[in-house]
């Protein structure tokens, strides 16, 4: 009697465990470049880099993003966007300070 | 009240037009929690984020502590987990039941791997005297690597980190066992799975936060 | 349930693909929600959205009581520059306890939980809140919170003023800091809770023919607020769970004895405070909107800058936190760019007031109680704004910090705007709640009263704040003593005046006179409805046709219904479904 779902995408069970591989793969790659040693601001904007990478996959495919509504998205890019706000606005104090901890 | 109407189907609840506002309705809010989420642990990423700017050798030095194997392998355990989570949500998609409780299980089962070995990890820093703040108190090995007045910082954040992420975990196995208890029920099929779908976006989130973690924690060389 | 509306004139709207029929809300109901489920159980558990919002309603009026009780004493207490009658831990005790309870338990919950768990989902034409039983839950949490802050009590209290900020509170060897941090990280659930089923019910259980250009201003501010509670609470959950480890497990990261920074907790707890500043005042705002109008029986001027303004404080409000910390020892840089960025906020609070007094020029006004404490609102609010930008400029703040200059501002904006715009609604929507009017001569007195013992309370004390009296001090140099003798007589006035208003409700609840389902001639889709609403709200789906504000329109154009009751399921699902198929505009093709 409530047959039509038309919003609800199911996914191949293919494209779940290509998703899965994926992830493994992204996995032993951050891992092996972790063992290189790059300099310094490489390495940790490396390792960010698969690490958003991972997190896109399974945000768009495992959590169906890539299938919903845009809102969706927005929530997350939304906290995402919020989360940035909180970091950089208080580095704006603590990598600008005289004394790094103030002294009591 | 029960001002149910013969065919309103029995999972709608008597506020909502029709089934698909409900699900879509349990979805977004389910969305809105996790934007919660989020920021919940962005305090944890804020404060980690803020004292490796102020003290990036410390963090090198520290992170040496933490065993990259095990926590790659956590990291596999929880992706095999949302995996199974996924394909849990499709099961109940094609009606099949078997295929869902399955899925359940094997997802709950890999959840309590994930802990056992961070347990394990846990000990076994506990052991050396690695513990967070006053309680700070390596032993002379460690103390001789690990030379760095706010090392016990550091120790602070990692566990502030991982143990509100293991919590979650803790509740999301709670949540998937009374899924599964459902599910063997047959509450779920192809026209109400709602609670399977919310579960498994708050697990996705739970394996999100966790593939933030392992680099950040583990992986500084 | 058989139908509760009768059905008047039954010559239908026919658009395309629906009957509409109109439905006059009855003048003597015979079922409410109120009558539905008897019985303290049932009251307890109950799911409906009303019955919830005056559970809040009456924990909210509960702590503020309660709190309000603490300011008289502390007030009382600083009579005399020396000791008057309570002792120096006592006061700090108290202060700290005044505080705490009017954010946590009564300012933030009031106007959302309280108010807006009623009115929300009637305004958008809904049986109830997206998610009924989290909305029970967090209600619950609520009271869970409030018990750890009186077990906090009961283990020593807490003297760390509401902010909790390390060290005071890291260092303090007293266990009733952890139980109050424990019980503030449980309210703090309860307030996300709130939020998400806001938002979600906003988004998905409006009723045919609402479309976003056609909901009330206050639904635009309760959204703002949500997202504001959605997006900042769980850092304060965050926050107060490590001061809580900071307490329990020395963890160090807030501590400046195991070398963490204490300042880094000031950010963390202000960004989620600052925004608790809008939490606050902007659903207030919302009422303010619907006030205005009925009462002038007046379209809103400038719709959109209303509504958007809201969502702009929203997010102004999350780049402002430092303004709080310039002395706090922060870098020179983030100081002089919260400076900067604080005076921004005055730009979207200066556009509602303008479209405010806006809509009142040739208004058709007419002075209710409602409106009275509209225009007690725009005055108090304003000085509330204009010192808070002068707070805003870092020199001026170096200077006035910490100052009961900084105790007078806050109090004009969250008591002279949040709680006042809570009166305002508070009346304006009693007679939906209750199905019952009070006494109007009396309610203007008292509104007289707080407005006079108001200013009377903190208007010396900017002065004496300007002139360098500190706020939190048990003791003061006698040169402030006819300033703060001013001010204790003004908070007995002050509370004169409220004692009064408890009076005249509780009468109107046991003899007052009938109000009739729309007592103010508004045009809001929730004064469609029976006064008190049955237990779904409206008896029938509403489609609406108008905006809410649309006075130029005959009364008889807000009063639509679904042609069929709920007791025909099927059908109506189906002419549901259509109607939310069918874009507004159909409707009005009629």
């Amino acid at each position: 009697m409530m047959s039509e779902h038309h919003g609800h995408h199911v996914a191949s069970a293919k494209q779940l465990w290509g998703i899965g591989i994926a992830l493994l793969i992204l996995t032993v790659l951050t891992v092996t470049v972790a063992g290189l040693g790059l300099p310094s601001p490489f390495d940790i904007l490396m390792a960010m880099t698969i690490a958003l990478t991972k997190a896109f996959l399974v945000a768009a495919f495992f959590m169906g993003l890539y299938w919903d509504t845009k809102f969706n998205s927005m929530l997350l890019i939304g906290a995402l966007a919020f989360f940035i706000l909180m970091v950089s606005i208080t580095l704006l104090d603590t990598l600008y300070r005289d004394d790094v901890v103030p002294s009591f | 009240m029960a001002n149910h109407s013969a065919t309103h189907p029995k999972h709608v609840h008597h506020h909502f037009v029709d089934s698909n506002q409900q699900f879509e309705s349990a979805k977004l809010g389910m969305w809105v929690f996790l934007v919660n989420e989020i920021l919940f642990f962005g305090g944890l990423f804020c404060a980690y984020i803020v004292f490796r700017a102020w003290y990036p050798e410390l963090f090198t030095q520290a992170a040496l502590e933490l065993n990259t194997f095990w926590g790659a392998v956590n990291t596999v355990v929880l992706i095999g987990s949302s995996l199974t989570v996924a394909m849990a949500i499709r099961s109940a998609q094609n009606n099949q039941k078997r295929g869902l409780e399955i899925n359940l299980l094997i997802t709950i089962l890999l959840a309590c791997v994930f802990l056992v070995i961070k347990y394990f990890e846990y000990e076994h820093k506990l052991h050396l005297g690695i513990a967070p703040g006053s309680f700070w108190n390596p032993t002379p090995e460690i103390a001789a690597v690990l030379d760095h007045p706010k090392a016990n910082i550091f120790f602070g954040i990692y566990y502030m980190m991982t143990a509100v992420h293991g919590l979650h975990v803790i509740i999301g196995i709670v949540l998937m066992v009374w899924l599964y208890l459902r599910a063997r029920k047959g509450h779920f099929n192809s026209e109400y799975y709602t609670p399977v779908e919310i579960t498994g976006l708050y697990w996705h989130l739970v394996d999100l936060i966790w593939i933030f973690l392992f680099p950040l924690l583990y992986l500084i060389e | 349930m058989a139908s509760l509306s009768k059905t008047e004139n039954t010559a239908q709207i026919t658009p395309k693909k629906l009957k509409v029929k109109r439905f006059v809300p009855l003048e003597n109901p015979i079922n409410t929600y109120l009558t539905d489920e008897k019985g303290i159980w049932a009251w307890l558990t109950t799911v409906d959205h009303k019955k919830i919002g005056l559970m809040y309603l009456g924990a909210v009026a509960f702590f503020f009581a309660l709190a309000g009780f603490l300011a008289i004493a502390l007030r009382t207490e600083l009579w005399t520059p020396a000791k008057t009658f309570i002792e120096a831990d006592t006061y700090n005790q108290l202060f700290t306890l005044h505080g705490a309870m009017m954010v946590f338990f009564v300012l933030v919950p009031s106007i959302p939980a309280a108010l807006g768990n009623f009115i929300l989902p009637m305004q958008l034409g809904a049986k109830d809140v997206a998610f009924p039983r989290l909305n029970l839950a967090s209600f619950y949490i609520y009271a869970f919170g409030a018990i750890f802050t009186f077990l906090s009590l009961a283990n020593n209290g807490f003297d760390t003023g509401w902010t909790f900020y390390t060290p005071y509170s890291s260092d303090t060897n007293s266990a009733g800091i952890i139980w109050v941090t424990l019980g503030v990280f449980i309210l703090g659930f309860s307030s996300i809770l709130t939020g998400t089923n806001f938002i979600t019910t906003i988004h998905k259980l409006r009723a045919p023919g609402i479309s976003w250009d056609r909901l009330p201003l206050n639904v635009w501010a309760l959204y703002a607020t949500s997202i504001i509670q959605v997006l900042a609470t769980p850092v304060l959950a965050i926050t107060i769970l490590l001061l809580a480890m900071e307490n329990i497990l020395d963890i160090g990261i807030f501590d400046p004895a195991l070398g963490g920074d204490p300042v880094l907790y000031q950010h963390f707890f202000w960004f989620y405070s600052h925004p608790a500043v809008y939490i606050m005042i902007v659903p207030g705002f919302g009422i303010i909107s619907e006030v205005i109008t009925t009462f002038s029986k007046k379209t809103i001027f400038g719709y959109w800058a209303i509504a958007l303004s809201s969502l702009a404080i929203a997010f102004i409000g999350f780049l402002v936190w430092g303004h709080h910390m310039f002395t706090s020892g922060q870098s020179a840089v983030a100081t002089t760019i919260f400076s900067f960025l604080t005076f921004l906020v005055g730009i979207p609070t200066g556009i509602k007031i303008f479209n405010w007094v806006a809509t009142l020029y040739r208004g058709s006004i007419s002075m209710k109680t409602p409106m009275l404490y509209v225009f007690i609102f725009i005055f108090l609010f304003s000085i509330g704004g204009f010192t808070g930008i002068m707070l805003g400029a870092l020199s001026v703040d170096i200077h006035l910090h910490d100052t009961y200059y900084v105790v007078a501002h806050f109090h004009y904006v969250m008591m002279g705007g949040t709680l006042i715009a809570l009166l305002a609604g508070l009346h304006y929507w009693w007679p939906k709640m209750t199905g019952k009017m009070y006494n109007e001569p009396l309610a203007k007195t008292a509104a007289i009263f707080i407005f006079i013992g108001f200013n009377v309370t903190f208007l010396p004390q900017f002065i004496m704040g300007a002139q360098g009296m500190p706020r939190r001090y048990y003791n003061y140099i006698d040169q402030f003593t006819p300033f703060h003798q001013t001010s204790t007589i003004g908070s007995y006035i002050l509370a004169v005046g409220f004692l009064v208003i408890l009076f005249y409700l509780v009468h109107s609840l046991i003899k007052g006179q009938k109000a009739g389902p729309n007592p103010w001639n508004s045009r809001g889709l929730e004064w469609q409805s029976n006064s008190p609403p049955d237990f779904h709200n409206f008896s029938h789906t509403p489609v609406v046709i108008h905006g809410p504000y649309d006075y130029h329109q005959p009364m008889e154009e807000f009063q639509l219904g679904l042609a069929v009751d709920h007791e025909y399921g099927d059908e109506q699902d189906k002419v549901a479904a259509e109607a939310h198929a069918s874009s507004a505009t159909e409707t009005t093709e009629a």
